[in-house]
């Protein structure tokens, strides 16, 4: 609560005030509403019932067990991980590259840059995603993991080159002109001077990206051309009946996301 | 600091994917609407009846499909405004939480989210066994999956956090300062909310209602899993790129609903531009 505010000067002089009460109420509403739906799906993923409901009466690990065995997953978690991976190192270094240039450019130019660079993330990916697919046909590029990383890198750059280049409006180049001047190479004096002020940004967004990536759905759909996906596996067996099993491989895609996005938040200090 | 030129050369292999993959992609894409298909054959000519097919084959769903849309931005930019404003006037220090919270439910989950509203609204889902164990009612309610408004509920959900950050980030600008000289000279707490927060947050809740609108109108999976009979536009579009294999009449709708969707935000701005203005 803030003092300075009249609201805070009236909650001082008569203790918690109706308004504030409640306000608190609804704010805990929202964060309950807001989180549930994931928790539920962690919390289901250890029932041990068969239908994904209240009371859970006893807790087993039966469904992770049948995620194990069941035959697509291996292949499906792996594509996750290759395709994460790819698109988290490539939007790093391709983003970190962009952001470099950008400050080197007047503020405002680099902002329109920017903001055109953004301009995929604000259209329906149902939109990109056939659009890519009719363009990646027309090129007769082979459909498969590597289109896939080519379509992520197409809304995850956005993110890298926002937050690196956030960090690097900042940044003092005459710290780097002065290594230069005792005859540091430019790629040596980036990897001592810059590299180390930048690299929590750097993997911070990188870890975005990867969490962006492990989560799409839409866009690996159509350009995946045939192969399975730890999100595809989920919507094929939502399409059929769901069985609690699709609650484990939820839960590991969300608990791996948020955990990837805590380590992000806390290295970059993005705050939207 | 590097040269200008250096920095054009830093960011090009950046814009070569932009440009190869979204430019080229857009221009292509937007050519194949005025294409035809014949013998499951795409063939290069010049014609407007996909878009007349668009107008005339497809209205009612586009219609449908906006309603819901707007209904849609709309709750998730108020109760995200109303959530932007707790974390930046009132929740003091929860604040920095109550932004995390945002945060972490952005990135990462739109199909799990799907999914878990599936599993809570069904019949013998959560929300209704909680209930029913509550004692508030005796039976499911069965009408809270496969419906309209189990759309509007799980895609408010998920894109709320798309309307609370910018909003949130416009609010930032307003002093304590401001509030306060406003309260101290006599304005009541609704006319600082309507002449000073709004207006300033004007920016953040134009990008959030956008955002929230357009990622509405292209959504397939939302309607396709928890819907039920209605079929919202996107539904329509995906299989002309699967099963129905007519990319041209794909891409005329694709472009069409885009453009309605543009007209409609442009009246929206200009509605909002409205409000708190002297």
């Amino acid at each position: 609560m803030s003092v300075t505010t009249p609201a805070g000067v009236g909650s001082l002089r008569d203790g918690l005030s109706f308004r504030d009460l409640a306000h608190r109420i609804v704010g805990g509403i929202f964060v309950l509403v807001l989180l549930s739906p994931l928790i539920l799906v962690v919390l289901f993923a250890f029932s041990d019932k068969a239908i994904s409901n209240f009371p859970i009466e006893g807790w087993s690990l039966r469904w992770w067990r049948e995620m194990l065995d069941f035959e697509p997953f291996p292949t499906a978690l792996l594509n996750s991980l290759k395709i994460g991976l790819a698109v988290g190192v490539l939007a790093a270094v391709i983003g970190t590259m962009a952001a470099l240039g950008l400050v080197a450019l007047p503020a405002r130019r680099a902002q329109l840059a920017m903001t055109i660079f953004a301009l995929p993330l604000m259209l329906p990916p149902l939109f990109i995603g056939v659009m890519l697919l009719v363009w990646y046909l027309f090129l007769k590029l082979q459909l498969g993991l590597g289109t896939v990383v080519l379509s992520h890198l197409l809304f995850t750059l956005p993110f890298v080159i926002i937050v690196v280049y956030a960090r690097l409006a900042s940044f003092d180049f005459r710290t780097v002109e002065a290594a230069r001047d005792l005859g540091a190479s430019p790629l040596r004096a980036f990897i001592d001077v810059t590299l180390p002020v930048i690299r929590p940004m750097v993997i911070g967004a990188a870890l975005m990206a990867v969490a962006l990536s492990v989560d799409d759905f839409v866009l690996t759909s159509f350009t995946i051309g045939g192969g399975n996906t730890l999100p595809i596996l989920v919507m094929s067996s939502l399409r059929r009946s769901v069985t609690p099993m699709t609650n484990a491989i939820g839960a590991m895609l969300i608990v791996s996301s948020i955990a990837s996005t805590l380590v992000a938040l806390h290295l970059t200090r993005y705050r939207g | 600091m590097l040269s200008r030129r250096g920095g054009y050369l830093l960011i090009l292999p950046a814009a070569v994917i932009y440009g190869g993959l979204f430019v080229a992609a857009a221009i292509y894409f937007f050519t194949l609407s005025f294409w035809s298909v014949r013998s499951f054959r795409v063939v290069a000519d010049f014609t407007l009846k996909n878009y007349v097919k668009t107008f005339t084959a497809y209205l009612g769903s586009a219609e449908t499909t906006l309603l819901i849309a707007v209904a849609i931005a709309l709750s998730a930019t108020l109760l995200g405004f109303y959530y932007a404003w707790l974390i930046r006037f009132r929740a003091g220090s929860w604040a920095p939480a109550l932004l995390f919270i945002a945060l972490i439910t952005l990135f990462g989950g739109y199909l799990m989210k799907i999914y878990a509203w599936k599993t809570m609204l069904g019949e013998s889902g959560a929300i209704n066994s909680a209930l029913m164990a509550v004692g508030l009612i005796d039976r499911p309610i069965s009408a809270l999956l496969y419906s309209p408004a189990a759309v509007i509920i799980t895609l408010t959900h998920f894109l709320l956090p798309f309307a609370i950050l910018p909003v949130f980030a416009s609010m930032r600008g307003i002093t304590d300062a401001e509030i306060d000289s406003a309260r101290d000279l006599g304005a009541s707490r609704a006319q600082v909310l309507k002449d000073i927060v709004v207006p300033r947050a004007r920016p953040g809740i134009m990008a959030g209602f956008s955002l929230c609108f357009l990622i509405s109108v292209g959504d397939y999976l939302t309607p396709l899993l928890v819907g039920g009979k209605m079929a919202m536009f996107g539904q329509l579009i995906a299989p002309q790129f699967g099963s129905f294999f007519n990319w041209p009449l794909g891409s005329a709708m694709s472009f069409s609903i885009l453009a309605v969707s543009l007209a409609i935000l442009a009246l929206v701005y200009a509605a909002l531009a409205r409000i708190g203005r002297p």
